[in-house]
């Protein structure tokens, strides 16, 4: 079947998703909680795109494909709630995003910055710095589970869970015992795909310099 | 949801393990609270990871809040909110010297929160144990070490004969379905009766079915939504505990339909007596016949389990539902893939609300023309819907579709008691609008109702008086949308967060920034979770604009 994206025809099979289509037609939708790794879970609403026809922005990476139809990854409506939502999440955090993560470039790239609407309670700090390669901030955590699925559909270790639910969710390692005490293998799926500073990597650099 | 999880607990399942949840509540019960220890055997027992178990015990209320000696639960539903501005549950805490979620320093008692009993139609509510009292002088009870349980108005019908609520169970449609049609023609029989899901979202139960059955699958299931959030709803509460054969019934017809052997009832723990009826009417049934491996006599198969929940109101999302049946995490999941095609084990699974299937029989017995008769308006069928405590009249009524809101709540419900006028209603739930005294006679039914910024949502009708304040009661409504949240996608998680902020705060609330935010939420939100709670601060913000403190 075939599906316009911003003006140029893609032709894809069924059950391409719409980021999918995107993607193929060399256009670009801005996701947070996507890994094109793991199956797609459609929690960060930062995907929004335009389609005719449809009531409101829909999510790119949990909306198929139907034949004949026009998406417009540069919709107003989508791209106001995509950054209101990215607005959001900075407002959870005690501390502005790391420059290089992928948090910040999301926020870049739909021109989040300055003061915020709406502001509030942010995440406690709470850090586990025992494990010798994997440190873990949860008051970085957006929640976009990324590393959850990663040590699930990935590397199968199920190290990783969500917690808590609304504002208080976050993520844990084992029963919150820390990556030190779980099932963690040491394998780093997970700090490779979070997209802020909560699960990284300690580099052998960070090592010696400590 | 994880599909190796699933799996897991797809193979656990098989062997008569049982769920992470169900041991996790069963440890609760034991001794009060949860322990690293009940963690790992849970792990053990269900098959789910340690972590995985972990992120269960930290979703559900009931796992949450530890219990002492006596534990008292206080609903701060919208109907106890609609007649106490929530009194009972500042008495409470100050007599008890505990705070929500805590438990004595002694181990005595426990207070914790609960949303929403069911008894409505005697607020404000409070359980300890099993036991749920009510009325204006429960808190003194309660207090007093004298809770007894408080009386349920029988449910009456607003029409000539009933139909849903017939008195006398003799299982006529599914015989009748049995011995005279192929299950496509059951199938073709409720399509044509237009039977419009009784859940929320109207969506006709003939389609769901249809999709179900033609979904590939080695096994398929039938699951009943009895998962009632609503504050201010009691009728589906109703219908399991004192109507439980015909919700067997309907599911049965259900499996025979779309080609399922299983159902699955998930009832509320804030309902404690769903379960207990339920397990009966499943234990009668088994032994007339009519559940089993031979359903009549006939070569059909099917049976029914019954699973409590443990303290979610997203879980009655179908999704989050399908999720907690299986022990995990509440959490919604984005669809595709839809419950009909990937739904319980990974398997094709119907999801209808209960008061969905119980209307099954009735259009098995009488058929679709008869069925579609009952109501003069477009909508199919008859409702249920009942009235909080502000009313002189409360309870749960059997209505025909169309009948004008005004007749129902003047003239069946009797009006407001004490010669108080109705300030405005909320129908349908937390995601519904807020329907102000000026349109009472907009027909109850789903698109005139959606047309003032309404839903006929499930059917609760809550009424405040003059007495209620705005401000809080749109307060009230996200703190509750706020807790709920199931933390899965982010307009919601931290949207409702920020928007109770905003009315809780000492200040006026920017209507910019609100406005922003509820579009946000509307727009974005992965469930109608998120999209619908500002329905009713939008409701308020047209009605009541001057007693929100918004600038």
């Amino acid at each position: 079947m075939r599906v316009i994206v911003d003006d140029s025809d893609v032709d894809v099979q069924a059950g391409t998703t719409v980021l999918q289509a995107v993607r193929l037609s060399g256009g670009f939708v801005p996701t947070l909680c996507f890994d094109e790794r793991q199956e797609p879970f459609g929690a960060c609403r930062v995907c929004m795109v335009g389609v005719r026809g449809a009531s409101g922005p829909l999510p790119a990476c949990t909306t198929l494909c139907r034949d004949g139809m026009v998406i417009d990854t540069r919709d107003e409506t989508a791209r106001r709630i995509a950054a209101a939502t990215v607005e959001l999440v900075l407002s959870e955090l005690p501390q502005p995003p790391g420059e290089g993560t992928e948090l910040a470039a999301i926020a870049r790239d739909l021109g989040v910055e300055g003061e915020l609407r709406w502001p509030g309670a942010v995440h406690e700090r709470r850090e586990d710095l025992r494990h010798p390669y994997l440190a873990l901030r949860q008051e970085l955590c957006i929640s976009c589970g990324r590393c959850v699925r990663a040590c699930d559909e990935v590397q199968g270790a199920f190290a990783l869970t969500a917690v808590g639910r609304g504002f208080d969710a976050n993520i844990a390692a084992g029963m919150d015992q820390g990556f030190r005490d779980s099932t963690c293998v040491s394998c780093g799926a997970c700090a490779d795909t979070c997209p802020t500073d909560a699960i990284t990597e300690i580099s052998l650099l960070a090592m010696i310099e400590r | 949801m994880s599909r190796n999880l699933v799996e897991i607990i797809r193979r656990h399942h098989e062997l008569g393990a049982p769920t992470a949840l169900e041991v996790l509540k069963a440890a609760v019960a034991d001794h009060g609270e949860l322990t690293d220890e009940d963690r790992r055997d849970a792990a053990a027992r269900s098959g789910l990871p340690e972590a995985a178990v972990h992120g269960v015990s930290t979703f559900y209320d009931d796992l949450l809040a530890p219990r002492g000696e006596r534990h008292i639960r206080v609903c701060t539903g919208t109907a106890c909110f609609a007649a106490t501005a929530d009194a009972h549950v500042d008495e409470l805490r100050d007599a008890l010297g505990c705070d929500l979620g805590e438990r004595s320093a002694d181990g005595s008692v426990s207070l914790a929160e609960t949303v929403c009993l069911g008894y409505c139609h005697s607020a404000p509510a409070v359980r300890e144990g099993e036991v749920v009292d009510a009325g204006p002088s429960v808190v003194e009870r309660v207090l007093a070490g004298a809770i007894r349980p408080a009386r349920e108005p029988p449910p009456r019908s607003a029409l000539d004969g009933p139909a849903l609520l017939a008195f006398g169970h003799d299982w006529a449609g599914l015989s009748r379905a049995i011995a005279t049609l192929t299950p496509e023609e059951l199938l073709d029989v409720v399509k044509r009766a237009e039977v419009r899901g009784r859940g929320g979202a109207g969506f006709p139960a003939g389609l769901k079915w249809e999709f179900a059955r033609d979904a590939d699958g080695e096994r398929k299931f039938i699951v009943a939504n009895g998962d009632e959030g609503d504050p201010g709803s009691y009728i589906d509460k109703l219908l399991m505990e004192e109507r439980p054969e015909l919700l067997l019934e309907g599911m049965a017809l259900a499996g025979y339909a779309v080609g399922a052997d299983h159902g699955f009832v998930l009832t509320r723990s804030e309902y404690p007596r769903s379960k207990p009826a339920l397990e009966w009417a499943v234990a009668v049934a088994r032994r007339a016949g009519l559940l089993g491996a031979s359903v009549l006599g006939s070569d059909f198969a099917f049976d029914v389990t019954i699973v409590e929940g443990a303290g979610s109101y997203v879980v009655g999302e179908e999704t989050a539902l399908l999720a907690c049946l299986q022990g995990l995490r509440g959490t919604v999941s984005a669809r595709p893939p839809f419950p009909a095609q990937r739904g319980l084990h990974g398997l094709p699974t119907v999801v209808n609300n209960v008061e969905t299937l119980c209307n099954i029989p009735l259009v098995a017995r009488e058929g679709a023309e008869r069925y579609g008769q009952l109501s003069p308006g477009p909508t199919s069928g008859t409702k249920l819907i009942c009235f909080n405590e502000r009313f002189e009249r409360p309870g749960v009524y059997e209505v025909c579709f169309g009948t004008s809101t005004r007749e129902l709540c003047e003239g069946l419900a009797g009006g407001l008691r004490d010669g108080q006028q109705i300030k405005a209603l909320q129908i349908g739930g937390p995601l519904g609008g807020i329907l102000p005294a000026s349109l009472l006679d907009t027909p109850f039914d789903f698109d005139d109702l959606a047309a003032v910024g309404c839903m006929l949502g499930h059917g609760g009708i809550v009424a405040f008086d003059e007495t209620t304040d705005m401000r809080a009661l749109a307060t009230h409504l996200l703190r509750f949308g706020a807790t709920e949240s199931c933390g899965k996608c982010f307009p919601c998680r931290i949207g409702l967060r920020r928007a109770h902020e905003m009315f809780v705060a000492d200040e006026d609330v920017d209507r910019e920034r609100l406005e922003a935010l509820l579009e946000t939420l509307e727009l974005g939100s992965l469930c109608a979770h998120g999209s619908g709670m500002p329905a009713p601060i939008r409701s308020l913000l047209e009605h009541f604009p001057d007693e929100l403190g918004i600038a």
